[in-house]
């Protein structure tokens, strides 16, 4: 084989040609991916390498009207044990103690527990549950347990935090207090203050932050500052007041446990300002305890019975067609409409009585028949001047869920009017209203006419800066004339206050209150399934009202009672009552501050003798003891005082106006 | 200072642009090696700077060493060495040792420095200077296929065998360059076919025994599957990743690069300080830097060719060639691999690359070429009137 040099380098030349080619076409290579796929992988760079962190902002508290938290964010964790990161002999050595100290902390046996913990290294369990939503010192304590406390790495301790939605206060209005809650598909539940008002104000601004990634599973943040900061939510004051919220759900669960009800509601609102200071919500469960299951005050409307008998007289009284004097027959207590039958709870009637008694004892023909005659032939202006005192309108309130009225308008064809709507009408049937919408109309009265809407929010804080304060909306100015208004009141005052009023039970010598019972058949179209709401709404104290009340029991035991003024009545006074009693009353004293003339005198002299003996000894017969003990004591030489007796200084052991020496002895008598 | 450069012998570009490719390599290696250390734990990234340093500093006494030696000397050296680096390859392969969790038994540890060493790399340059000895050995003489077998052959197998369970890509390039080599010395091009036939189907055969018994060789098998496999489909796969993360790299260095030390993917590219250092460099430096390093490669190749038309002797041309072409072969490979031109093969780019070995041999087999350059003339002479024990050696067989 001949091989000469040339051979070998032309078939260099030709390989290295092959190379430099190659090398050309990396060239090209990376030129197509920098220039032609550039944008691509550029854009991959980012996606890949960037994303944004939320740094989720604290959700604000909800604070009663006294400044106690009802709702409020709080860490929780959950403690797991990776049982294969310790390495075998770090587990034998702490695996005893710390299931000693998990037996203290839990009260499970150690054994038990150092068995289960055993049998999680055995399956290779690296997510073993410890304790789950404990609070923040558990955690502490557990972190410092032996092996947890060797850490993630060496000892296996795996912590998960969460935020979890706390109610301080426990069961107490806990729906009214509400909460926000997302599900995985991230629909959202939006109950009572904390849903209403969490959008605007609790939730903050979640923050953003780049993050890089450095590695994998590994980020850190891109820059310094976080790209967005997160603002923590506003801390809402509700108009809740705990005190009155305590003893209206007290109040309530004690009845509606007495009459076995099915849920009931009771709300307290303040006259002027239609701030809600309770508002309690409490149904049964199938194990027949008591929670807070729904909204009832603000979502539930229902027929109203006898409650409506004060709109209705207030729009007949308005219209001047009828008045308390008037005079009616309540016919042996039976009246026919069309065959159908308005009977009075009374078996036989009560006579002719006036108008004023017939709502006093609530008598259905007494009231149907004065309605009757008067808007018979225009029930229009009936139905008008309801809706002139609003009555018409949901409160729009920022609590979701809530019914409008229902009041039928011969003028409306949806089903509701009816040759007999205007008479049912007239003792709250065929109307619907929540609680709440009923207590506006009550608390209008009380408050002379004038209706504010019934609020939850004082105010909105961020720390101790006022964000937004809440002022009362006025939603009608004047809603019939003082005229009627004051006709209503005594109304209402004498249900409680005369002898045969349906209230009187309720009825105080120590304090004064006026309301309405109310007894409404419920399901009466079924006869079985016949059943009563007992209402009864009011204001006290009767004269200037400071708060109104209303309290509503659904399906009480006909068995035990079904009467508004004995199942609910008592609700209401206990409520009236413990308010009274419990609150402090403040009292005003304007007159501190004036002065009289002889302590003024008195202290003159005082100092200035004070300020002319300084080394001689003063008169001090006639001043006080305690005042001739400080003006010797305060003297420039140290003297030493004896004081026999009290009162006013009759004699003193060295006479006036003798230089005193250090240490010497003055005794003086007082008397 | 002076007395050194008195001492540098050969051809002084190539001495220049090793030296500037060193210079250069720290910056990469010092700006990849902050993930290692991130990984690492507790070290921080100026151990891997001085560590890189003291490989360079090594591989430079290497190459200044081995420039001093008469190139006839390797004829010989070759000779003594193949058995030695046939033992030391059946050494790795029995008590390899295991790198990142991959079994890889490439490594075998050096008794008392303590380094670990890539047996691999040195056979290769062992085995390209032994073919080049039986080239130019058989220069003048018509040689047929069987007379080749025992001589050229069978150490040329037994070498590639024992690398290839380990290292399926290195032995694929050394049997490529070994086949180039002979293919320069001219070797007759249907022995040639047969050749590539016959590594094909030890090859397969070997593929084949693997599958059988899996037990035998777990993971690289799959693993080199795998990466061609990848190359050709379009499913995301591990080499996927590394191979996207590098075009990332590309892309995002524009022309003039991130900067020194902000390249991004360095911290998801695996062997960002080795495979996939060409990445780095184009991502931290732009297409400036990576066309400076490309020209770099090219200009050593066209040093090369120019040493080995200038050497005299066939032998020391296709010493030059055969290890001199195999550094400039493997940067190319590494730059392919880094824009997709060419599967995931693991190779380093060549005196940039952080790792001792691949440092050290490439600075052997740029001694060797400078050898080649320097002693030219002096070789002429003094081939006529030396005798040497190593000589006779190499001549009898």
């Amino acid at each position: 084989m001949a091989v000469n040099e040339k051979g070998i380098l032309n078939r260099l030349y030709f390989i290295a040609g092959c190379m430099f080619i190659f090398g050309i076409a990396v060239v090209f290579k990376l030129l197509s991916i920098q220039f032609l796929q550039g944008d691509k992988y550029r854009a991959l760079a980012t996606e890949r390498v960037v994303k944004d962190v939320i740094i989720p902002a604290n959700r604000g508290n909800v604070y009663s009207v006294n400044g106690n938290l009802l709702a409020t964010s709080i860490p929780k964790y959950d403690i797991r044990i990776d049982a294969l990161a310790p390495s075998l002999k770090t587990f034998e050595e702490y695996v005893k103690p710390l299931c000693d100290s998990l037996s203290k902390y839990s009260g499970k046996s150690s054994n038990k527990l150092e068995k289960e913990i055993r049998k999680a290294r055995a399956n290779k369990n690296r997510y073993y549950l410890l304790a789950r939503n404990i609070g923040y010192s558990d955690y502490i304590r557990l972190r410092n347990f032996p092996l947890l406390k060797l850490g993630a790495f060496k000892g296996g301790l795996i912590v998960e935090q969460t935020t979890k939605r706390e109610h301080p206060m426990g069961g107490i209005a806990q729906r009214s207090i509400g909460y926000e809650r997302f599900d995985e598909k991230g629909n959202v539940t939006r109950a009572g203050i904390d849903g209403a008002f969490g959008v605007k104000y609790l939730r903050g601004v979640d923050g953003k932050r780049k993050k890089q990634q450095i590695g994998k599973g590994q980020w850190k943040p891109l820059s310094d500052a976080n790209e967005v900061e997160p603002q923590d939510g506003y801390d809402v004051y509700t108009t809740i007041d705990v005190n009155i919220q305590d003893i209206a759900h007290h109040a309530l669960l004690e009845q509606l446990e007495k009459y076995k009800a099915d849920h009931g509601c009771v709300v307290v609102m303040e006259t002027k300002t239609g701030e809600i200071r309770a508002i309690s919500n409490l149904g049964r469960n199938k194990n027949g305890y008591y929670y807070e299951r729904l909204n009832y005050a603000v979502g539930e409307s229902h027929e109203s019975g006898s409650t409506f008998k004060l709109m209705a007289l207030a729009a007949a009284f308005e219209d001047k067609l009828v008045d308390t004097s008037d005079v009616v027959d309540t016919e042996n207590g039976i009246l026919s409409f069309y065959g159908k039958k308005v009977r009075d709870s009374k078996h036989g009637g009560y006579g002719k009585i006036t108008v004023s008694k017939a709502f006093e004892i609530s008598s259905n023909t007494g009231i149907v028949k004065a309605i009757d005659q008067a808007y018979r032939n225009q029930p229009e202006k009936f139905v008008d001047r309801l809706y002139e005192m609003n009555l018409n309108n949901d409160l729009n309130l920022p609590i979701i869920g809530e019914p409008k009225p229902i009041i039928p308008d011969p003028r409306i064809k949806n089903g509701r009017w009816s040759g007999i709507a205007l008479q049912w009408m007239a003792y709250g049937y065929g109307v619907s209203f929540t609680p709440l919408q009923t207590l506006t109309f009550y608390n209008a009265v009380a408050n002379d006419g004038v209706m504010v809407k019934p609020r939850f929010l004082k105010e909105v804080k961020e720390f101790d800066r006022i964000v937004e304060p809440f002022k009362e909306e006025v939603i009608n100015k004047q809603i019939c004339s003082k005229e009627t208004i004051s006709k209503l009141k005594q109304l209402l005052k004498n249900v409680v206050e005369k002898e045969y009023g349906t209230g009187h039970r309720l009825y105080s010598e120590n304090f004064s209150m006026a309301g309405k019972t109310g007894t409404c058949q419920k399901d009466y179209r079924n006869k079985e399934k016949l059943n009563y709401i007992s209402s009864f709404a009011g204001y006290f104290p009767a004269e200037n009202p400071k708060y109104s009340c209303i309290v509503v029991i659904h399906e009480p035991d006909k068995s035990v009672g079904y009467y508004g003024a004995d199942v609910s009545g008592p609700v209401f006074k206990k409520v009236a009552q413990k308010i009274f009693i419990d609150t402090p009353i403040v009292d005003e004293i304007e007159t501190l501050n004036i002065s009289e003339t002889s302590i003024e005198n008195e202290y003159q002299s005082f100092y200035e003798t004070a300020q002319k003996y300084k080394t001689i000894m003063p008169n001090l017969v006639g001043i006080p003891a305690m005042d001739a003990v400080v003006l010797l004591e305060n003297m420039q030489i140290d003297v030493k005082v004896k004081l026999q007796g009290n009162g006013v200084i009759k004699s003193q052991s060295v006479d006036k106006n003798t230089k005193l020496k250090s240490k010497q002895t003055v005794v003086l008598t007082a008397s | 200072m002076q007395t050194l450069f008195k001492n540098i012998k050969g051809d002084r570009l190539i001495w220049a642009i090793v030296a500037l490719l060193a210079i250069l390599s720290f910056l990469p290696v010092y700006s990849a090696a902050s993930n290692l250390a991130y990984k690492g734990g507790g070290s921080n990234t100026f151990t891997f700077f001085v560590k890189h340093f003291m490989h360079l500093f090594l591989g430079f006494v290497i190459m200044y060493g081995v420039h001093k030696i008469p190139y006839r000397y390797f004829r010989g050296l070759s000779l003594v060495m193949i058995p030695i680096v046939l033992v030391l390859l059946g050494m790795t392969m029995l008590q390899g040792t295991t790198i990142e969790g991959a079994n890889a038994s490439r490594w075998i540890q050096i008794p008392i420095v303590g380094m670990s060493f890539q047996t691999s790399t040195l056979a290769a340059v062992v085995l390209m200077v032994y073919v080049a000895r039986y080239m130019s050995k058989i220069q003048d003489k018509a040689i047929t296929f069987k007379e080749s077998i025992l001589p050229l052959w069978i150490p040329v197998f037994l070498v590639l065998i024992l690398i290839l369970p380990a290292n399926f890509s290195t032995s694929a390039i050394m049997f490529l360059m070994v086949i180039m080599l002979v293919f320069l010395g001219g070797y007759p091009l249907r022995y040639l076919a047969v050749i590539i036939g016959s590594g094909i189907l030890v090859l397969t055969l070997f593929i084949l025994i693997a599958k059988a018994f899996p037990d035998a060789m777990p993971n690289r098998i799959d693993t080199w599957m795998g990466r061609i496999e990848s190359f050709s489909n379009p499913e995301d796969t591990e080499a996927d990743y590394q191979i996207e993360k590098a075009k990332i790299a590309i892309a995002s260095g524009g022309i003039q690069g991130v900067g020194p030390g902000k390249s991004m993917q360095k911290n998801f590219l695996p062997q960002s300080s080795s495979d996939f250092i060409f990445a780095i460099i184009i991502e931290e430096y732009g297409l400036i830097g990576g066309f400076v390093i490309m020209i770099l490669y090219l200009w050593l190749l066209f040093r090369i060719v120019i040493v080995a038309q200038k050497s005299d002797t066939v032998f020391g041309k296709l010493l030059v060639l055969g290890v001199g072409l195999p550094i400039v072969f493997q940067a190319l490979i590494n730059m392919a691999v880094a824009v997709e031109l060419f599967p995931v093969t693991g190779q380093t780019l060549p005196l940039i690359s952080s790792g001792g070995t691949s440092i050290w041999m490439t600075c052997l087999a740029i001694g060797i070429i400078l050898s080649v350059s320097a002693k030219r003339e002096e070789i002429k002479e003094q081939e006529i009137n030396e005798d040497n024990p190593l000589e006779i050696l190499s001549e009898a067989i």
